[in-house]
């Protein structure tokens, strides 16, 4: 049995057909990269992971069981923005997350309960190179420093799952390489199973252990949304040569300017 | 320098502001001789003939033939009435014989009752919820309009048996909501006019322990015109007591003339005309120039006038400038009560006179 | 020469700006006064400032003559307490119900369209009611504020709570909360500086509703005695009341922005010491 198998997944809303025929599994440890072009439904289905969203026909399992259809401490989750709490401190953000399956309806803990709690949000945060900012308010950190703490937020409680929509989208190349290295070193360190949206295929190609592409196999141009997206291609990193990378790009509607930015994101990113 | 030009211009500010102060507020006594006049009055059985006249062209009748305009206009909020007129904006304005002491007579407006329309018999009164008898008030809380014509008859009941206003405890209550203040449980006493008095009256368990019929003469509605204007203007006195009488003539009629106007001014009032005929009956109207002659003439109204200056000045509405009830002079025929040197309000009975003798 | 736009005004000259519209109304007011008071000695409608002075002397210094209290503060105490009533009342309201319906669909479904409903009617053409349901007391007035700016603060809060990124709401499931959870310790605190916000908003109309509460019935309070006094026209005390009742006004503003800006500096870019982010 897999850690998450996906058996021919559908989603629809209405006539439009978002995902179709999405079967895969995926084991433990893996880290996921997902690419496609926008509207393909790699978002659905990563809301389909967080319980936001419910397929329309098809399962989806969390060891061998349907994952529960709201989210939950198993699956943690950095989105582009908005991942932190505005009115809280650094430190505040994450020690909360020890404090909300642990206290019951003041959602606080105190005395010594706290006091471990602080202890551990701190060393997180200090994992995260956030030790100076504990006292800060996410509005005056830079992006970059925002990402790591939401990343800290999100692995705190120990999920089974991270899920990453577009973390690093809204960042300069410099800073999305440090994010780079953190979130590698994390994986490494935890064993966590990752699922990470990029429109950057060597941000895929870079971090992922795997790398999916969601595309549309039929098309019917006098009624576009008949047909549904599914996962066109399944690529274990490493058995990339240049010809796949080309075709994937074009699959992707990608043009030749983007691709060269992208080819320096990497070589800033290797650097 | 930058600064020195900014405030040249700024400076203007002052002059034009005090500018548009001057020509929107101070607005000063009519000038000499105009031929336009401005009139306001409130719903009131007795005011109604206002209405009625106006609408019915009598009042523009008499204007015409004196070749003056007379604009006749009706003013939702009467005590706002009585401060437009006081501040300049209408040249007469209907109101009772202690309004125009403690409004414009106390402003310094010197003012003339140049019609007395009728006194309140039983119009105003005192009601309690539960209770027979007038002495049952003591201690009660009592809703009323407060210095208004009710706080006066309160004061007039409260003397009656030997009461004081400091045994009972005054609630200030606009008149538009006393009849649904009543309704409620805790209200227990009101002083209050018509339409009022017969819609609570109307309730049940509620007794009228006093009313204005005890107090004959001293509760006075009246059309009151600016002193300065009238003497400038006899003509408008004219025309408004020529009017007025008209109108009564017609109005008092039991021929159907008579009910047609009774029943348009039930109408305007919001009644029917069994509603108007019935607070008719506890009015006092005058309705012959010759009956308002004889009542401004008689010895009663400045005894009245009196009681109605002591009670002013003991809740303050004489003014600051008063040291005592005597501050503001009152002009009647049979003489004057207070300050012979400063004569604010008059009864002036020689244009009802004039009416009464035919010779408008 | 820099664009009009680009020029401020130096800090003297700031002061002298911010005072001079009020030094002119005052000035134009004591020309126009002069004028009126020149021809009619007795005029009521625009006293000078000196019995303007007394009046205020007089209401505010000096006991009564009837009641022995000093007026100016008995009605100023009262007024407060029935603001501060329906202020409360309303903002309490507002929260609870502005949360639970930003919050929890079934509440939504239930009340947001009954909440709009109630911020449509006139709250002055429901008085007969309100006084039949609730007497004409204290309580009365204080329902009057409530329902006048209730609605308001509910729907206002509700679309705030709304505008919370739904990015939250998911982070905090995902971090274990439960439902109570994120109200307490996501939506709770980013709310209460919104409904101060606009409990600041609603001051003025809840103002409105207590003078006109109190011109109805009452025996105390700023607009009783504003009403009260209007009778014989005694400018000279309604003045000074409208400008006290001015400066309360601003004071409160003023004082409930300082207290969200030390309660939520995140709310206003600002860090926990409170210096700019």
């Amino acid at each position: 049995m897999s850690f998450i198998e996906a058996k021919a997944l559908w989603k629809e809303y209405g006539d439009n057909t978002v995902l179709e025929r999405v079967s895969v599994s995926v084991e433990e440890g893996e880290f996921i990269t997902i690419v496609g072009a926008s509207g393909c439904g790699k978002t659905t289905f990563l809301k389909m992971l967080l319980g936001i969203e419910t397929p329309s026909r098809g399962e989806l399992l969390l060891n061998g069981r349907p994952l529960p259809d709201e989210p939950d401490s198993d699956r943690g989750i950095v989105f582009q923005k908005y991942s932190v709490f505005p009115h809280l401190t650094t430190l505040e953000n994450v020690l909360i997350a020890k404090e909300f399956p642990k206290a019951g309806l003041t959602g606080r803990l105190f005395g010594k309960r706290r006091k471990a709690a602080l202890a551990e949000a701190t060393e997180a945060l200090q994992a995260v190179g956030l030790e100076h900012a504990l006292d800060k308010f996410p509005a005056e950190l830079s992006g970059g420093m925002q990402q790591r703490l939401a990343i800290a937020q999100s692995l705190i409680n120990q999920p089974k799952i991270l899920l990453l929509d577009e973390p690093f989208g809204a960042l300069d190349p410099g800073i999305r390489a440090d994010m780079h290295q953190l979130t590698l070193e994390l994986w490494r360190k935890t064993g966590i199973t990752v699922f990470m949206i990029t429109h950057d295929l060597t941000e895929g190609f870079y971090l992922g252990t795997r790398l999916w592409v969601f595309d549309k196999v039929r098309d019917d141009p006098h009624s576009p949304d008949a047909y549904g997206a599914t996962i066109t291609y399944d690529i274990p990193v490493g058995e990339c040569d240049h010809r796949t990378l080309q075709k994937l790009e074009g699959s992707l509607g990608g043009d030749k300017e983007n691709t060269e930015q992208r080819q320096q994101d990497e070589q800033v990113t290797t650097v | 320098m930058k600064k020195n030009s900014f405030t040249h211009v700024l400076s203007l500010f002052p002059k034009l502001l005090a500018l548009t102060l001057v020509i929107g507020l101070a607005a000063p006594s009519p000038a000499l001789a105009k031929d336009k006049f401005r009139v306001a009055w409130s719903i009131y059985v007795g005011w109604m003939p206002w209405g009625y006249g106006d609408n019915a062209g009598i009042v523009k009748k008499w204007a015409d033939k004196y070749d003056i305009e007379i604009e006749v206009v009706q003013i939702n909020d009467y005590v706002e009435s009585i401060n437009q007129y006081t501040a300049g904006a209408f040249d007469g304005c209907v109101m009772t014989n202690m309004d125009a002491l403690t409004i414009p007579a106390a402003s310094g407006v010197d003012s003339t009752a140049l019609i007395v329309g009728d006194f309140s018999n039983g119009n105003d009164a005192v009601i309690l919820k539960g209770k027979p008898s007038l002495k049952d008030i003591a201690g009660q809380k009592i809703n009323l309009v407060e210095l208004s014509v009710s706080h006066y008859l309160l004061a007039r009941a409260l003397e009656s048996v030997g009461l004081a206003e400091k045994d009972v405890t005054v609630v200030n209550t606009s008149d538009a909501d006393m009849v649904s203040a009543y309704a409620t449980a805790g209200v227990t006493a009101v002083t209050t006019w018509n339409p009022l008095v017969s819609e609570i009256l109307a309730m049940p368990n509620s007794h009228k322990v006093f009313d204005s019929s005890q107090i004959p003469g001293e509760i006075i509605d009246m059309m009151v015109v600016n002193t300065k204007t009238l003497a400038e203007n006899p003509k408008l006195g004219k025309a408004l007591t020529g009017a007025w009488y008209e109108i009564m003539s017609v109005m008092s009629g039991t021929d159907e003339a008579g009910i047609a106007a009774r029943t348009a001014m039930a109408d305007a009032s919001g009644t029917d005309l069994a509603g108007y005929n019935a607070q008719l009956a506890s009015t006092l109207m005058f309705y012959q120039p010759a009956e308002a002659v004889k009542f401004v003439n008689s010895d009663a109204l400045p005894a009245t006038m009196k009681n109605v200056a002591a009670f002013s000045f003991d809740h303050g509405l004489l003014g600051e400038g008063a040291q005592d009830a005597n501050f503001i002079g009152i002009e009647t025929p049979a003489g004057v009560v207070g300050d012979n040197g400063n004569i604010k309000l008059r009864f002036d009975p020689s244009y009802m006179k004039m009416a009464a003798d035919g010779k408008l | 020469m820099k664009r009009l736009m680009n020029r401020h005004p130096g800090s003297i000259g700031r002061v002298f700006l911010t005072l001079l519209p009020f030094l002119l109304v005052v000035l134009a007011y004591a020309i126009a006064s002069d004028i009126r008071l020149s021809e009619n000695p007795s005029d009521k409608l625009l006293p000078s400032l000196t019995s303007i002075g007394s009046a205020v002397e007089r209401m505010a210094f000096e006991p009564s003559k009837r009641s022995g209290d000093y007026l100016l503060w008995v009605d100023t105490l009262a007024s407060l307490q029935r603001l501060a009533w329906g202020v409360g009342i309303s903002a309490l309201l507002g929260l609870v119900v502005g949360i639970a319906n930003g919050v929890i669909p079934y509440v939504r479904a239930n009340l947001s369209p009954f909440v709009t409903a109630l911020s449509l009617i006139p709250p002055m053409a429901i008085l007969p009611i309100l006084f039949i349901v609730f007497g004409l007391g204290e309580l009365s007035k204080v329902v009057l504020i409530v329902v006048g700016t209730a609605p308001f603060i509910i729907r206002d809060l509700q679309s705030r709570v709304l505008e919370i990124p739904s990015e939250q709401l998911i982070k905090a499931q995902t971090l274990g909360a439960s439902t109570w959870q994120v109200i307490l310790r996501v939506v709770l605190p980013q709310i209460l500086p919104r409904l101060l916000d606009a409990v600041r908003l609603s001051l003025g109309a809840s103002w409105l509703f207590l003078i006109a509460a109190e011109a109805i019935a009452a025996t105390d309070g700023l607009g009783y005695r504003i009403f009260l006094v209007r009778r014989y026209l005694a400018m000279d005390v309604i003045l000074p009341y409208v400008a006290w009742i001015t400066l309360l006004a601003f004071i409160m503003d003023y004082a409930l922005r300082k207290v969200s800006i030390k309660l939520y500096p995140w709310f206003h870019g600002l860090s926990k010491q409170g210096t700019a982010a």
